[in-house]
Formats: C-alpha cells, sequence, structure tokens
C-alpha cells in the first residue's frame, strides 16, 4: 500500500478493481481541514475520466508498471505508433488514451510508455519540450500598466501557448508538458 | 545561452509582480485607514500559537541576555488572531494587522509558502454579511486604487451558503451528513465536486458552515447545527475565511480541548491552552474579523499560476542548501 503523497502524473492505481492513470494531481491543504490530494484519473481500459480525492494519511494500491524507452512514429485511423527504442517493436496507444498530450508529438520524440500486462497505459513525456512561435500580436506599449503580463501565441505543433509580452514571432520557448505552461525562452 | 539573459528575464516577471504586490500592500493600508481602523503590529513570535489540528507552527527557542531561566520553546504565529482579540478585549473598536504568518509541513507546489503575508482585520458589532460587503468593498478598493481591473472580479460577486452549493452542484442535502458528521467525507465531497467549480471569474462567497468546520465562529442563531463563518473564492483560489466570532469562553474552550484531543490522537505536538486569550472572550463582545491570503490576492491581480511567481524567492530555492544534504 503507498501514500496519496506519491501520487504524480502518470502513475497508476488500482481503484474500485479498475487500473485508472492519474492525468492531474493537485496538493490542498484547507487549513481548517486535514491535507488531501485531488486528482483527476482516466481510466485504463474505457477512457473515462473520474475526479478522485483522497486523504493523504489513507492508503492507496499504486500499482508497479513496466516503464519502456520508445520513439513516437506516426499518427493514423488507429491511434498514435510508437517504437520501443531497444526492442524494435511497435505498439499503438488510441487517441482517447493519449488525450490531450497528442498536441505534444512529433515525429522522433523520444517518450516514456508505462506498460501493464504486456498492454501500454500510459504515456510519460519529457517534462519540458522547446516550441518555436509562428504566430503573436507584438507586445503594445502599456500592456503591464493595465496588468497584461501574458499574451498569447501559436507555436509550431498548432497549440497556443501563454506567454510573457516580450516574446515575439520566431522565437522558440520551453513549455511545461504537464501544466502546458510557458518555462522560458529557448 | 547567456545567463545575463535569463537572470534579465527572470527579473522582468518578478520584479514587476514584486512591484504590484508593494501596490496591493500600501493599497490596503489606505483603505484601512481611510476607514478608521487602525493598524495593529501584533508579536510574530509567542508562547502558545494556535492549535488547530492540521496547521503546524514552527518552534524554537528564545533566551534573554544573562537571563537566569533556562531557554523556553516559542512558535512562530500561525495567524494573529489570539493577539487580536486580545486587543477587542482591552477596548479597540476597529484593527487590521498586515505581516507574515508561518506555517509548516504545507505543500510547496506553488498555492503555499511556509512564510506568507496575511491581512486580518476585525471590527466590533458588525454581522458576518457587513463583514462581507466590506472585504468586497475593500477588494474592489484597492484594485480601483491602484487603476486595474483583473478578469477575476468582472462579474457581480455571488453569496452562496455551503448548503446551496451542496445543493446546486451534488444535488445534495447538506443537512442529511449534519448528524453524524464525517469531516473527510466533507471535505471530499467539496474538494472533488465543489471547489474546482467555483467560477473563476466571479468572486464567490461561501458561508454558514457546518459547526464543525469552525472553530473560532459563533453558532448560527437560527441553526446551530451551523455556524457564522465565511470564506472566499476569488479566481478559483480560496483568498480569506472570516468568522462572527465566538466569544463564550466556555465553548470555546471546550472546542479547544476537542482540537488538543485529535492532535494528540494523530500523535502531533501539543501544548497548554492560551488561558489569557480565553478569558479575554467575553471582554472582547460580539465582533466580526477575517483572514486574507494578501500574496494571493496579488497572485490574481497579476494573473500568476504560482505564489512563487509573487513573492522574491520561493521556498524551494531559499531552502536548496539544506535539500541537497
Amino acid at each position: 500500500m503507498s501514500s496519496p503523497s506519491e501520487i504524480k502524473k502518470g502513475i497508476v492505481i488500482k481503484h474500485n478493481n479498475d487500473l485508472w492513470v492519474v492525468s492531474e494531481f493537485q496538493h490542498i491543504n484547507p487549513g481548517k481541514g486535514a491535507a488531501f490530494v485531488r486528482t483527476k484519473m482516466k481510466n485504463v481500459k474505457n477512457g473515462k475520466s473520474l475526479d478522485q480525492t483522497y486523504k493523504v494519511s489513507e492508503n492507496i494500491d499504486i500499482v508497479p508498471m513496466e516503464y519502456r524507452s520508445m520513439q513516437y512514429l506516426f499518427h493514423d485511423t488507429t491511434g498514435h505508433t510508437f517504437m520501443d527504442t531497444h526492442t524494435y517493436d511497435q505498439i499503438v496507444m488510441a487517441d482517447a488514451e493519449v488525450g490531450d498530450d497528442a498536441k505534444y508529438l512529433s515525429e522522433g520524440l523520444g517518450v516514456i510508455v508505462a506498460m501493464y500486462d504486456g498492454r501500454p497505459v500510459a504515456l510519460q513525456l519529457p517534462k519540458k519540450l522547446t516550441f518555436k512561435i509562428i504566430e503573436t500580436e507584438p507586445a503594445v506599449k502599456g500592456d503591464t500598466a493595465s496588468g497584461n503580463v501574458s499574451k498569447e501565441a501559436k507555436v509550431d505543433a498548432g497549440f497556443v501557448v501563454h506567454v510573457p509580452i516580450f516574446i515575439n514571432q520566431g522565437d522558440s520557448v520551453v513549455v511545461n508538458t504537464d501544466t502546458g505552461a510557458y518555462v522560458e525562452r529557448a | 545561452m547567456c545567463d545575463a539573459l535569463r537572470v534579465t528575464r527572470f527579473a522582468f516577471m518578478k520584479l514587476k509582480n514584486i512591484q504590484t504586490r508593494s501596490e496591493v500592500v500600501t493599497s490596503i493600508r489606505a483603505w484601512f485607514d481611510a476607514k478608521g481602523f487602525t493598524e495593529v503590529h501584533t508579536p510574530r513570535l509567542v508562547g502558545l500559537p494556535g492549535q488547530e489540528p492540521h496547521l503546524e507552527p514552527f518552534w524554537m527557542e528564545v533566551q534573554e541576555q544573562g537571563g537566569t531561566q533556562k531557554t523556553q520553546n516559542v512558535a512562530l504565529i500561525t495567524s494573529p488572531e489570539y493577539a487580536m482579540k486580545r486587543l477587542l478585549a482591552e477596548g479597540m473598536e476597529k484593527i487590521y494587522d498586515v505581516g507574515p504568518c508561518f506555517r509548516n509541513g504545507e505543500p510547496w507546489d506553488g498555492s503555499h509558502d511556509p512564510e506568507f503575508l496575511m491581512l486580518e482585520w476585525y471590527q466590533k458589532s458588525i454581522s458576518l454579511s457587513e463583514l462581507m460587503d466590506q472585504t468586497e468593498e475593500m477588494v474592489r478598493g484597492v484594485a480601483e486604487r491602484m487603476r486595474i481591473a483583473p478578469s477575476a472580479l468582472s462579474r457581480s460577486w455571488r453569496r452562496m451558503t455551503v448548503a446551496e452549493a451542496f445543493r446546486e452542484y451534488l444535488d445534495m442535502d447538506l443537512e442529511s451528513m449534519l448528524e453524524d458528521f464525517d469531516e473527510d467525507e466533507f471535505f471530499k465531497l467539496f474538494l472533488t465536486h465543489i471547489e474546482p467549480k467555483l467560477s473563476k471569474n466571479q468572486p464567490t462567497f461561501l458561508y454558514r458552515y457546518p459547526v464543525q468546520l469552525a472553530s473560532l465562529a459563533k453558532p448560527c442563531d437560527d441553526d446551530p447545527r451551523f455556524a457564522e463563518r465565511v470564506e472566499l473564492y476569488i479566481g478559483g483560489l480560496e483568498i480569506a475565511n472570516g468568522f462572527e466570532e465566538l466569544t463564550d469562553e466556555d465553548e470555546q474552550r471546550r472546542r479547544f480541548l476537542e482540537e488538543q484531543k485529535t492532535r494528540k490522537e494523530s500523535g502531533k505536538k501539543t501544548w497548554p491552552l492560551d488561558e489569557s486569550f480565553l478569558s479575554a472572550l467575553p471582554k472582547m463582545g460580539p465582533t466580526a474579523g477575517i483572514a486574507f491570503g494578501v500574496d494571493r490576492l496579488v497572485m490574481v491581480f497579476t494573473g500568476s499560476k504560482s505564489i512563487n511567481d509573487v513573492i522574491p524567492f520561493s521556498a524551494r530555492e531559499r531552502f536548496s542548501n539544506e535539500m541537497k544534504d
């Protein structure tokens, strides 16, 4: 048995006899109450989402996984295909299993795939990835005075990230893949 | 890439936010001073800190030069509440305190820092609803004085009782839970299904908490199963926690002993009750007051996701030497 304080993104918890991958988590200390960990989990089998809050002092069942280094190959109608960098085996993860993380995938990207019972159950991306800004408004004088310290920018992979106003089109930026937040200029 | 440039960029964001933080504090003081409040500077180091079962004070030793007494254990306050209430009992009417408070064992994930800036204020003879009016007016006043209009403050403020929130978000009757109240069950439901759904664009007061969750608050006159406690959420963040204060010394003693028992049962340190605080309560008379997280208000004003973006140096950074051991 494990403590909820060990909960991290990508770990697998056995809950009501099903396996759930943690997709988001947050520690909460309400002050007037005990410490809790709020989690969002995805059912390994059907991709269904569940919000679950654990008290830090209770026991949970964290399932040990086999972690394999893989390289991202391509996307087609079956889902996303990865290749084991040691055995060259190819595995496919369905779109629902990859979820929102799909936006970070590009050909050749090295990832870790958590396997259970020979099946891929969770994807772990590098924590920080670099993208090029292809579209953003130039900073406007007075922005900071009115409280705007960030703006939207579109990156080459196609998604939008909030960046500080000094970032320009053509800059490369580092994005935290856990939170989707801007980290620094690359 | 050169480090100097990196430092400059760090400084750009940080220094802007630190400047905003300073203006927030100045504006808070200006608002309270204009309303006839007196700023009090209560002690940070005390012999008997608050004994809330889920808060951990920092302990240290104090010694007087040439003192014959051996060193004595003292603690940093987790809130200035006890000292402020004693000043009210001595006759002060409207007081506020802005200063650091200290809590050990909190998560350092961007929502807490072990040392944070707390604003706390009290006024005699006002109700919980007047306290909510005052809190709203103060936050608006500070934003106006700073000439900023954060999106988190764009809509009219909402007030809902905890029972209404259970009905709206869980379709559940809170009263059915009160008979055999299970605090953990309450928090699990609240943290999973209510708190994350409170609007990010509409500041919300949640009030009338089950009496078990309001150690220092007065029970509601119309239903003693609830207490006159309020929490304020802005931009999804818990910003403030206030009470119509309990003034019944015996009831306060009973609740403190219960909390002490809870601490003992979970293997936590306990210490004697603060008798000077308890005996001051009846003299204080009807009062409402609220503890307000200044750093979190700065997060709302600057659109920061982490408290570390609005304080000069994060806990991880400050304590990194110790952590490498």
